[in-house]
């Protein structure tokens, strides 16, 4: 956490940017990374914390290895995209928002991704997969190592 | 400039927006995220108006008049748009009773349901009837709304002292953000989450005490809606009127405005208008008045101790018994002793009974030992001239502020929010204090000094700013001394002893050559014993910086005395004075309408007490004769601008106690002196003037100027010596809280857990060493005394330092800064 803080100036300006940095290194931002930004910056942990829940790109607890994004706007919606999110959340022990234990998958929903065309969409690390039927082959093939 | 608003020929002056305009002449443009004492928002968009010539609605609120505008609020199109905004506002705010068309009825005949734990309606809630939305509901006319509304049933936040927070009414308006960010600087509150999720909270959703509140109450004050509630009006009427007083709980003189109903006094709230501090106070103001004059420890009628009993008798016994037992001693056998919290009036009048009917030398109306009575001291002794007036206005604008020897956001609040000022308006905060003080991340430097050892420090920053040959003063007679003086001076030696190394010297000169600086010096500066060199190295830094020195004082009417003594031909004592020659046997009975400590040793023949409460020293009176507080009587105060001030009574006297000037008036009538013939205290004016010369100009805060020159400075200090004896160094914390006898914070609950006067703070290193737990009774002695108190481990204090306050009234008479001590656990 030093280390990073080093490679910010005590600048209000870098909040944002400090918590890209920490997100990425981390997969989260915790408890005691809020208040070493705090002292570094000078400012309030509440400011923070407000800035930190706005932005979906942070989070608060640790997020697994990978991200697995249902998209459930109202076209991939009507294509099944419940069902899928039901599936992935049994295969993965997990509610939506939740992690796996072992760390290494994440569940998250998002209310469209600018591409019904292609419905219904599932996002794994960014990566987007198209016309998805099912989950447990997509889970399987991130799987590994685990 | 002139413009129009809804065709009423309007000029106005300054840049203001539409909406300030508009106000100003009575035209009533709803809005909700708007504040008069925030900045402008644009969250709520009702206050939108049209503008002549300009393309769709602009928000009044931050929209600046411009001359020959011609604005219009209240259009068909602008009514409807309005009601929308307000619609969609009100989906999240529970708004049965807000449109229902038995309201009125409703209003008259219901009686108090607001006992409930939801609050679904208006009627429920203890915001009914002063309540913004409600006002702003009335004037868009909304009669239904089109939106389905949600309860978000959130739970009710009841954690923290003083007031309830239920964000089921909140409208997300940002008021309390503002407020906590922008004017309190403590920036506990935020928007939390986004979109549907949003609410306003604390990181992690902790308490407000753990995330850094003031308790100020200033969110609580600003809030259009119920959801920030105080909890000791919750379940109470509506106030049937207001009055005003004067805080007395510090040196800054906040007018407040008290709630009554049937005239009970409800609560106070700081005054909108207050001259000192515009609608802000701090959390005794706020939240503490009531219980300090509403209290369960108030004395209500005259007692006697008879057979070790106190006996409830009445006035004219009591009168009488002390007027002939006053009688029955020499005048110097007696000690006489006022106290600086009491009004201006009765000051005089105790200074008065004391030389002309007691007749005692032995009068004690300060403890003598605030940077105020220091400073003056060095214009007694060195022919200096210092200002000691000034306008808190001035710290606003200036441009390096030197806080050295008070954690000023406690001790005198409403500087501190002049300092958030300077701060945001660009100036360099400088901070030279052995612990953190709050809020100093606003500080651009903290210098944390070794206890007493800021004598040295301040020589230091002398010899630094010397050598960089831009200064002022030298012109002025002793320059030359100084400068001398300061050649011996080894900086790395010295930084030793300081604990303040040359890097963080040289930027603290840089800043204090920015110009100008301010330097606020409190309390903490007062040494173990002796004079006060720091306040004399003080005084030459500011000269040769060309700044200005504020001495603080440390109660809220120190100026009256300060004044009353600088003005005096007849010497008063110090109080230490006085209580030594009780404790050596030379005064045989004790007058006390101040607090004393609670020393053992401090035994007279006869103890008469006059006081409010039924706790200290008053416990082991003689004789006690109950006297108002400062709700139940009309004075004058002089705050630590030296601003004058007077208040009035708002309520009937508790019991049967009387104002201490009639108290000592009748007394001086049973021993035949007729110059008492006072009725009521606009009586005692004219002597007043005469004995407070800076009374005789109202309010006061002017700036003189005389002879200046640099002081003679003595030998310096050399570090305070701790040894296995007494491992930890004391500093103490001198924030006020107490009022005449009673300790705010074992009175009141809530207070506790904000500030508790028996805290001793301890680094968690050294907690750790010693094994304590955060709450933990420990004992601290040092070589002079011992104090009890509980353990509270905080990183604000650094290792081998313990802070706690100073309670005079606690017997830690010589508990000053340094003070080598040692801890160790035990109740
Ligand atoms: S009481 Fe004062 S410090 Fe606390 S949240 Fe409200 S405005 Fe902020
Ligand atoms: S709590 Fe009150 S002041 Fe704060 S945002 Fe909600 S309604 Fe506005
Ligand atoms: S700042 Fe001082 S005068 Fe003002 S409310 Fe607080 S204690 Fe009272
Ligand atoms: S609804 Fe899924 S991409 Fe638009
Ligand atoms: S008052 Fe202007 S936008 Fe809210």
């Amino acid at each position: 956490m030093e280390n990073i803080l080093k490679e910010f100036e005590r600048d209000q300006k870098e909040l944002i940017h400090i918590l890209h940095r920490v997100q990425e290194e981390f997969g989260y931002v915790s408890p005691p990374a809020i208040s070493a930004i705090a002292k570094h910056l000078k400012i309030s942990e509440n400011e923070i914390y407000s800035v930190l829940t706005f932005y979906k790109a942070f989070s608060l607890e640790p997020r697994g290895k990978h991200i697995v994004t249902v998209c459930m706007g109202t076209a991939c919606h009507v294509r099944g995209a419940p069902r899928l999110v039901d599936d992935a959340s049994r295969e993965m022990g997990v509610d939506v928002g939740q992690t796996t234990p072992d760390k290494h998958f994440t569940l998250e929903t998002v209310n469209c991704l600018g591409c019904c065309a292609i419905g219904p969409v599932v996002v794994v690390d960014g990566k987007y997969h198209s016309y998805v039927k099912r989950m447990d082959s997509i889970i399987k093939e991130y799987s590994e190592g685990r | 400039m002139k413009l129009t608003i809804d065709g009423k020929k309007i000029e106005a002056e300054g840049k203001k927006s539409i909406l300030d305009v508009a106000r100003e002449n009575d035209i009533n443009i709803p809005a909700l995220c708007d504040h008069p004492i925030l900045g402008p928002f644009s969250g709520c968009r009702l206050c939108i108006v049209e503008i002549q010539g300009r393309r769709g609605f602009a928000p009044s609120c931050s929209t600046y008049a411009e001359d020959g505008m011609e604005v219009k609020s209240d259009t068909p199109q602008l009514r409807k748009t309005r009601k929308e905004i307000l619609g969609l506002i009100l989906t999240e705010h529970p708004d049965a009773c807000l449109i229902c068309t038995e309201k009125q009825s409703c209003d008259e005949f219901k009686s108090t349901i607001r006992k409930v734990g939801e609050v679904t309606g208006c009627v429920l809630c203890s915001n009914n009837g002063r309540c913004d939305l409600q006002d702003v509901v009335e004037a868009v006319q909304i009669d239904k709304v089109d939106f389905p509304s949600v309860y978000r049933d959130l739970e009710v936040k009841k954690n923290d002292p003083f007031f309830d927070r239920n964000y089921n009414l909140c409208i997300l308006c940002g008021r309390c953000v503002r407020v906590c960010h922008e004017l309190r600087g403590a920036s506990t509150v935020h928007f939390v989450d986004r979109g549907p999720e949003a609410v306003i909270g604390t990181a992690l959703d902790r308490t407000l005490h753990e995330s850094g509140c003031q308790f100020c109450g200033a969110c609580v004050d600003v809030c259009p809606t119920g959801a920030l509630t105080e909890r000791a009006v919750k379940y109470e009427p509506l106030p049937d009127g207001t009055a005003k007083i004067l805080c007395p709980l510090c040196g800054m003189g906040c007018e407040l405005d008290v709630m009554l109903s049937n005239g009970r006094m409800l609560s106070a709230k700081p005054a909108e208008k207050g001259t000192v501090n515009q609608g802000q106070a701090c959390v005794k103001g706020r939240f503490l008045i009531k219980d300090v004059v509403i209290s369960p420890r108030r004395i209500l009628q005259p007692m006697i101790r008879r057979r070790k009993e106190l006996e409830e008798v009445s006035w004219e016994e009591a009168l009488d018994f002390v007027a002939q037992k006053i009688k029955t001693y020499k005048g110097n056998e007696i000690g006489f002793i006022t106290s600086p919290q009491l009004s201006c009036e009765d000051n005089v009048v105790a200074e008065k009974f004391a030389q002309e009917v007691v007749k005692t030398r032995n009068v004690g109306m300060s403890t003598g030992f605030t940077p105020l009575d220091s400073l003056w001291h060095l214009e007694q002794k060195n022919g200096i001239s210092p200002s000691f007036h000034f306008n808190k206005e001035d710290i606003a604008r200036a441009k390096v502020i030197f806080l050295t020897g008070t954690d000023l956001a406690l001790s005198h609040p409403m500087l501190w929010l002049e300092v958030l000022k300077a701060v945001r308006n660009g100036a360099r905060l400088l901070v030279a204090s052995p612990f953190e003080i709050a809020g100093s991340r606003y500080a651009s430097s903290w210098l944390p000094i070794k206890p007493g050892s800021e004598d040295l420090l301040y020589r230091c920053l002398s010899k630094m700013i010397l050598k960089e040959g831009e200064v002022g003063g030298h012109d002025l007679e002793g320059y030359e001394s100084f400068r001398r003086s300061l050649e011996k001076l080894n900086l790395s030696e010295a930084a030793e002893v300081t604990g303040i190394d040359e890097k963080s010297l040289r930027r603290a000169t840089e800043m204090l050559m920015r110009g100008k600086p301010y330097f606020i010096a409190g309390m903490g500066l007062t040494p173990s014993s002796g004079e006060n060199k720091n306040i004399a190295s003080l005084w030459n830094l500011s000269l040769l910086c060309k700044g200005k020195l504020i001495p603080l004082g440390l109660e809220n009417n120190q100026r009256c005395i300060f004044e009353m003594q600088r003005n005096n031909s007849r010497k008063t004592k110090l109080l230490s004075q006085i209580l030594q020659a009780v404790r050596e046997g030379q005064i045989k009975a004790l007058y006390t309408i101040g607090p004393i400590p609670l020393d053992k040793k401090i035994k007279t023949e006869l103890l008469i007490v006059q006081d409010s409460y039924l706790s200290g020293i008053a416990e082991r009176a003689d004789v006690v004769l109950p006297a108002t507080t400062f709700a139940e009587t009309d004075g004058t105060f002089v705050n630590v601008e030296g601003r004058t001030q007077s208040y009035s009574r708002v309520i009937q006297p508790i019991g049967e106690s009387k104002p201490d000037w009639w108290i000592l008036s009748q007394l001086a009538k049973k021993r035949g002196k007729k110059n008492f013939a006072y009725k009521k205290s606009q009586d005692i004016l004219k002597e007043m003037k005469k004995r407070i010369p800076s009374l005789k100009k109202p309010s006061s805060a002017h700036t003189k100027r005389g002879k200046q020159k640099f002081v003679p400075l003595r030998a310096r200090y050399h570090g305070t010596k701790i040894g296995k004896k007494f491992p930890f160094i004391l500093s103490s914390d001198y924030s006020l809280d107490t009022y005449r006898n009673l300790v705010l914070s074992s009175e009141i609950k809530g207070f506790e857990m904000v500030r508790n006067a028996r805290w001793i703070m301890i680094n968690p290193e050294d907690a750790k060493t010693l094994k304590l737990e955060e709450g933990e009774g420990i004992i601290m002695e040092s070589s002079v005394g011992k104090k009890k108190g509980v353990a509270k481990i905080t990183e604000a204090v650094p290792q081998g330092t313990v802070r706690a306050s100073f309670l005079w009234i606690e017997g830690t008479e010589e508990a000053f800064n340094p003070l080598p001590v040692r801890i160790k656990r035990g109740k």
